[in-house]
């Protein structure tokens, strides 16, 4: 086969990965999956609407962002950090969960998915929320429509979203600097 | 390096894996999730309930771990690494389909692949004709369409390509998707005449009231059929003393007469509804990961499914009628989602293929999303003719005619069920004297229609919602009083002329939105909003349904097993398919054994332990054959049933809950006795252990001492009595009951198979007891419901109401919805937040389905490939009202009111609530779904 390929290294979850030889026009999600076999960000429409698929990108700044790995090269990662599903909750050396995130204890206290199939997505959504609002916090009376607005783009089709926006609201309410009185 | 079950097998695995035959083929099946799936990954998906003694609330969903860290739980997510027997390197397989159904397909052309994308083996129809290899017979023909046919619909499947590395797939993919060029097409023919897939007709003519016996009725008389000419129904001559069919057209003639020519009091109209084809959305997209092992003759299969048993049985009957040999197949069927199309699917059939031709590698076949519209089992497009007639001075309907015309698209799938559903379900929670229904499930070039939640009754109870505010507004009636004066009440007969079982409660859903603020103030408010909103027009609308939940041919299987140290294990049929079946089941134990089971396992199959034998059809077998077939004490009407999101709190849990009853009373409960009367002075009385009752996990009764569960788990081992019991239990809109004979103790039940395990430190000479095997029970006898009772098609119901606030935008013709309210009638809850987590999400899907979710059914629509949600809106997080929608649930009417089906319940009223709350808003009725802006500003202008 003479697919034209480019080495690739990317920090995932704190670990480099690779040189990995990878073809030109590999989308990261077929990375991750086949390659590197993280399934967690799931595979939902292919073409970036419904974000089941989104990592955090970790930028050098100190800021974060998601990014849909179903439209992404995986050649726009070689030399960035990013953080995968896989990567959120602690973990032992044994790959034992040690604790979750509090956004994935938040989830799991209130019910929020069913299927689960979207979870992965909604948790990186409201992880990098928060991490914005540590750096920059929002006032409180705000706090339902920031919520409304970060997660817009995702899209579950079991939960009408209800207990999702509860758990991140409430994650943020009980979060000490995440929001700030107005004035 | 490879092992295979055969040989080198890990001990674990062997004594956790156990076959039941199909047809002379060994089937092993371990679903995600189990014993004997967890000893393949040595992993624990399911984690032991955490629960609430004091306030008796689960307070996890027990797969909840692993779901929110993203763990394999999904078939999708599984690869031949995950899989420790299988070789390692994964192929991967693509289904070429399709996109014209009007002229003859005459092969296809890979040639823009070149040599370096070549797949590394086609399969066709040839193959499948030369091995033998066809679905089985519930799908039809043409499992791959041959050369030389015309297309009976729109994505049908015409070769399977095998890639051998993933690379060459994925970059093989991108050039075919979206390529006229790939498929050749020779003659034009136009699409295909066939006849429809079913037709059915319910006539009824009710007696002097609502509760007298029917004159006509099809639970009295039967369901009408016709034949077909020119593939139209053709029904038989009336005719008032002949056969059911003539008699059955005698009335429906006498009420299409009545109709045409109404007495003076009455208000007749007609009226046209229509709901649309969509997509179930599940986004776990379908698909299968098989690996043949050819020397061994073994198929081992991933499938997501939300019928287990279905595809068990189908794969084994498909390979053992072919020239493929096979003497073991293993299947894992994973989690999954459906919403009713991941079952009575045909995916894992084309997996099975995939896995046959795929040289002995495991072969992945996954569908992506434009993939999953091209072939996922579609939503019945619905047309809808209602002629309905009210006498104005009492407000009370006197009769109603309807046409129903279903779109089943390309194969028969469950559309004749679908149809029938959809008809009897029509008269929702309202009482209708005269009604002839008739119901046509058509074929047509569209994409395969199947299951989706809702199943036939959402769109025509919708439709009957629409109505009943139409006639409201004819009759100048405030909605809701109109409801009120037709509400269907408890002991009243249905359209079908049944009785449904139980309280109906659609009345106190009607009273409650009655008086709702949201109700009551809504004309005030409206002028409020109106006035301070130039161009927006502010509306409250209501919905109401009964639904059903059931099939009339419901069967589950349940064990309960106490382990020697107090921990409970539930197996259960069926499949968790997101509902959080697999908590509920574990909480469906709490009411017998003080607190919830420690492990589930669902999607179960091997159940040696209980042999139930089964045959002909649960729907339509005669009394006769019934009673014939019920002299075997193994024998059942049906064997189980898929998981649904209605049917897993009710039916599944009844089999749970019956065997932790079982184990309760013959193994608990003589424990507890035997310990509180061991040490009591001489003369003490014997405590009345009916009235025992468990307080934190402990058993206590009139001041004794409180045993807690593993205490009496000890006993129950030592003394040999009952600590386990397997049970069968089938539902024709009652339960089967038998009877038994455990440990010397006459049993009655509603079960109609049972098998027990017996504590090891007991009677040797016991059966079964030495082994610690389950020891069968012959019953005694047995009562199964009669099958005149499926006809009742509505059995057990649940009623759901709900109000929609909203404002339609006149510029841009959008609606907004800014709260809604559901009251809901459950029954006793098993796990409230998953009820209220079921009525969140099932508003969410009515919401879709009245406002956004829409595809044309033909060339335009899925089936040409490109399809997507950039082009199928579902509901977001702004379209659901997230933060405003409240719900209330109507107490149980006692603590023994079992739970009921609800969840596809919620999803209905908020449709018509909407689509009634345009109306409210600028007073205009749709009754084409979804409403869109552009449809608003046709009529706004």
């Amino acid at each position: 086969m003479s697919l034209p390929t480019r080495p690739l290294t990317v920090t995932i979850d704190g670990r480099q990965r690779g040189p990995i030889d990878v073809p030109d026009g590999l989308m990261m999600i077929d990375l991750l999956h086949e390659i590197l076999d993280l399934t967690g960000s799931r595979l939902g429409c292919g073409i970036g609407i419904c974000h089941a698929c989104v990592v955090i990108w970790d930028r050098d700044d100190g800021t974060s962002e998601e990014v849909r790995t179903c439209i992404t090269g995986a050649g726009f990662f070689d030399g960035k950090r990013i953080r995968t599903i896989e990567g959120i909750a602690r973990h032992n050396d044994k790959g034992e969960i040690l604790s979750l995130s509090p956004v994935q204890q938040a989830f799991l206290d209130q019910f929020s998915f069913q299927c689960g199939y979207c979870t992965p997505g909604f948790v990186m959504a409201a992880t990098v929320l928060i991490e914005r609002l540590a750096r920059t916090p929002v006032p409180r009376g705000q706090v339902e429509a920031t919520v409304a607005a970060a997660l817009e783009a995702h899209i579950c089709r079991c939960t009408g979203y209800v207990r999702y926006y509860q758990a991140v609201r409430d994650v943020i309410l009980a979060t000490p600097g995440l929001t700030r009185d107005v004035g | 390096m490879r092992s295979t079950p055969g040989a080198g097998s890990r001990p674990s695995r062997r004594q956790v894996l156990r076959a039941s035959l199909i047809g002379g083929i060994a089937v092993y099946v371990a679903p995600l999730g189990s014993q004997a799936f967890a000893s393949l990954f040595e992993q624990r998906l399911l984690t032991r309930p955490d629960w609430g003694a004091t306030d008796g609330v689960l307070k996890y969903r027990i797969d909840g771990t692993s779901k929110v860290i993203g763990a394999k739980v999904f078939a999708r997510d599984l690869r031949a690494r995950d899989m420790p027997h299988w070789p390692q390197q994964q192929s991967h397989a693509l289904v070429l389909r399709t996109t014209r159904a009007d002229r003859i397909y005459a092969g296809f052309d890979l040639s823009l692949l070149g040599d370096d994308l070549k797949p590394d083996r086609v399969v066709t129809a040839a193959d499948l004709t030369r091995d033998g290899l066809a679905f089985p017979d519930f799908y039809g023909e043409d499992t791959l369409l041959p050369e030389g046919k015309t297309p009976a619909y729109l994505g049908q499947a015409v070769a399977i390509l095998v890639f051998h590395d993933f690379v060459r797939f994925r970059f093989a993919k991108e050039k075919l998707q979206f390529n006229d060029a790939v498929i050749r097409y020779g003659a034009s023919t136009g699409p295909l005449q066939r006849d429809p897939w079913g037709t059915s007709r319910f006539v009824r003519v009710g007696g002097n009231t609502p509760y007298d016996d029917d004159v006509f009725s099809c639970l009295k008389d039967g369901p009408i059929s016709p034949g077909y000419e020119k593939h139209e129904p053709v029904w038989p001559a009336p005719a008032r003393d002949g056969e059911l069919g003539a008699r059955g057209m005698y009335h429906a003639t006498a009420i299409g007469d009545e109709l045409a020519q109404p007495p003076a009091e009455w208000v007749v109209l007609k009226r046209r509804y229509a709901t649309q084809s969509g997509d179930t959305a599940a986004l776990e997209p379908d698909n299968a990961n098989g690996w043949y092992d050819s020397d061994k003759q073994e198929l081992h299969l991933v499938v997501p499914t939300q019928s287990p048993q279905e595809v068990a049985k189908g794969a084994a009957t498909m390979l053992q009628s072919s020239r493929i040999g096979l003497k073991r197949l293993f299947l894992y069927p994973c989690f999954t989602v459906g919403y009713g199309a991941k079952d009575s699917c045909s995916m894992p059939y084309y997996g099975l293929i995939a896995a046959v031709y795929g040289g002995s590698r495991p072969v992945r076949l996954a569908n992506d999303r434009f993939e999953q519209f091209q072939a996922g089992l579609k939503r019945h497009q619905l047309s809808m003719d209602y002629t309905v007639a009210i006498e104005r001075r009492t407000g009370l309907l006197q009769s109603l005619r309807a046409g129903i015309v279903a779109n089943g698209g390309g194969r028969k799938n469950v559309s004749d069920l679908l149809i029938k559903v959809g008809a009897t379900s029509l008269g929702s929670a309202y009482y209708f004297p005269k009604t002839d229904v008739t119901a046509t499930a058509i074929a047509s070039r569209a994409v395969d229609a199947g299951s989706a939640r809702g199943y036939g009754a959402l769109e025509t109870m919708t439709a009957t919602e629409l109505m009943m505010d139409d006639i409201a507004g004819e009759l100048g009636l405030d909605p809701i009083e109109f409801r009120l004066r037709n509400v269907l009440k408890t002991g009243m007969r249905n359209t079908q002329g049944a009785i449904p079982t139980g309280v109906l409660r659609a009345e106190a859903v009607l009273e409650k939105a009655r008086a709702h603020a949201l109700w009551s103030g809504r004309g005030a408010r409206k002028q409020a909003f109106d006035a301070d909103h130039p161009g927006k027009y502010y509306g409250v609308g209501f919905g109401c349904i009964q639904w059903r939940f059931g099939n009339g041919a419901e069967a589950s299987l349940a064990k309960v097993e106490l382990a020697p140290d107090g921990r409970i294990m539930v197996s259960n049929s069926g499949a968790e398919i997101g509902t959080g079946l697999s908590s509920g089941q574990a909480v469906a134990c709490v009411r017998w054994l003080g607190r919830p089971a420690d492990a589930v396992e669902l999607a179960v199959t091997d159940w040696s332990d209980l042999p139930v034998e089964t045959s002909g059809d649960p729907r339509a077998m005669s009394q006769a054959d019934q009673d014939r077939l019920a002299e075997n004490p193994r024998w059942s009407p049906a064997y189980a049933s898929a998981s649904s999101a209605s049917n897993s709190s009710y039916y599944l849990s009844h089999t749970t809950r019956e065997a932790a009853r079982i184990v309760y009373v013959h193994g608990l409960l003589p424990a507890a006795l035997a310990i509180w009367t061991r040490d009591a002075p001489a003369g003490s009385r014997v405590p009345s252990i009916e009235d025992a009752r468990w307080r934190d996990g402990s058993l206590t009764v009139e001041g004794l001492e409180p045993l807690p569960l593993v205490r009496l788990v000890r006993e129950a081992h030592a003394r040999g009595l009952v600590v386990g019991a397997a049970v069968h239990g089938f539902n024709r809109w009652r339960w089967a009951e038998a009877d038994f004979v455990v440990n010397n103790v006459a049993v009655h039940a509603p079960v109609d198979a049972l098998s027990v395990r017996y504590g090891e430190g007991g009677d040797v000479s016991k059966p079964g007891a030495l082994q610690g095997r389950y020891h069968v029970l012959d019953r005694q006898a047995v009562i199964f419901p009669p099958t005149q009772n499926y006809h009742a098609m509505v059995g057990y119901c649940t009623a759901a109401g709900t109000l929609a606030e909203l404002v339609v935008d006149a510029a841009s013709g959008k609606v907004t919805l800014l709260s809604h309210h559901t009251i809901l009638d459950c029954g006793t809850m098993l796990v409230p937040d998953l009820v209220s987590g079921q009525i969140q999400g099932g508003t969410a899907t009515g919401i879709g389905l009245a406002l956004h979710e829409h595809m044309p059914l033909y060339e335009d629509g899925p089936g040409n490939g490109t399809w997507n949600f950039n082009r199928y809106h579902l509901p977001r997080g702004s379209d659901v009202a997230a933060w405003t929608q409240t719900a209330e649930i109507l107490q149980p009417l006692s603590e023994s009111e079992p739970p009921k089906g609800m969840a596809e319940a919620t999803v209905i009223p908020i449709m018509s609530a909407i689509v009634n709350g345009i109306a409210h808003a600028i007073g205009h009725r749709f009754r084409t779904l979804p409403v869109t802006p552009d449809q608003i500003l046709a009529v706004l202008g």
